[in-house]
């Protein structure tokens, strides 16, 4: 027991691995939520816009 | 924005609580590797995220099949949502897998048979969104999609049959390895508690984030039909 020798020091790899591990599955929800976000707008710009257009129509 | 639904929410939450569970047991209740040191501890998620990149895989390829037998849009988007969340975790179990041998092996990377397959894999998925990209048409796009998710997951077992079948230096966790593996350990009670929680998370994780793109897939393509309507007018 007296002869083992201490663990490697790889506490800056492993640091660096959860930064990555985290980083990718937190800018992944980012992505979700924000393609979602934008999503949203566009159905609404098209709801406007159809909005805008049926009483042209029923004019024309 | 749409409600998010009351069973979504109730799993979001408990993913959550399952995620801090697994962040304590991976960084404090499990001990350190004594050989590797604490680099030893990416080894918890980085199998895990191998684990959900070949779930996901599977699920497209499944989907992919009862979308052909059915042509029920709905697997369609179940397919294209679990090829998104299976390269991003693959990514994941790669790069973490590059720093974890950096001290290990000496490396960030070598062509060792399952990196070099489970790239191969990597990049298989990536050429599936990008080529779906390239087709107009709804019905051909699932039709290829589908194919595509079937044909691609042989990639699957391959790589994970890859350190078992061929000479490798990459450490098997699942049953015995070749003895020429560096960076393979003993696993004590609590680090092999602390790995089945962590596969068991990433799942929660995976089935979370899955039902999440469903609904953004479902939005697109609500936001698509209504465009080629108001076109039509």
């Amino acid at each position: 027991m007296f002869l083992q020798e201490a663990p490697a020091e790889t506490f800056s790899y492993m640091a660096f691995g959860f930064v990555v591990i985290l980083g990718t599955m937190g800018l992944y929800l980012l992505s979700l939520f924000n393609r979602y976000r934008n999503m949203e707008r566009d159905m609404e710009l098209l709801d406007e816009v159809s909005a805008k257009a049926e009483p042209s129509m029923e004019k024309a | 924005m749409e409600p998010v639904p009351r069973n979504l929410k109730i799993l979001s939450g408990i993913t959550i609580a399952m995620f801090v569970i697994a962040l304590y047991m991976v960084f404090i209740y499990a001990p350190r590797e004594a050989v590797m040191g604490d680099v030893q501890r990416v080894f918890y998620f980085h199998v895990a995220a191998g684990w959900v990149g070949a779930l996901a895989f599977l699920v497209t390829a499944i989907a992919g099949g009862v979308y052909l037998a059915k042509r029920n849009p709905k697997w369609d988007r179940v397919a294209v949502a679990s090829v998104e969340i299976g390269v991003v975790f693959t990514f994941i179990n790669i790069v973490s897998g590059a720093i974890w041998a950096r001290p290990i092996w000496n490396t960030w990377w070598t062509w060792d048979p399952r990196l070099v397959t489970a790239t191969i894999m990597l990049l298989l998925y990536l050429a599936y969104l990008m080529l779906r990209q390239g087709i107009d048409d709804p019905d051909r796009r699932a039709r290829f999609g589908s194919i595509y998710g079937i044909v691609a997951f042989v990639s699957v077992p391959i790589t994970f049959l890859s350190i078992r079948i061929f000479r490798t230096i990459h450490p098997v966790v699942i049953g015995s390895g070749d003895p020429s593996a560096e960076g393979a350990f003993d696993m004590t009670p609590p680090m092999l508690q602390a790995f089945m929680f962590s596969l068991l998370t990433f799942t929660f994780i995976y089935a979370t984030l899955l039902w999440y793109r469903m609904r953004l897939g479902r939005l697109s393509e609500q936001v698509e039909k209504r465009k080629m309507e108001m076109m039509s007018i």
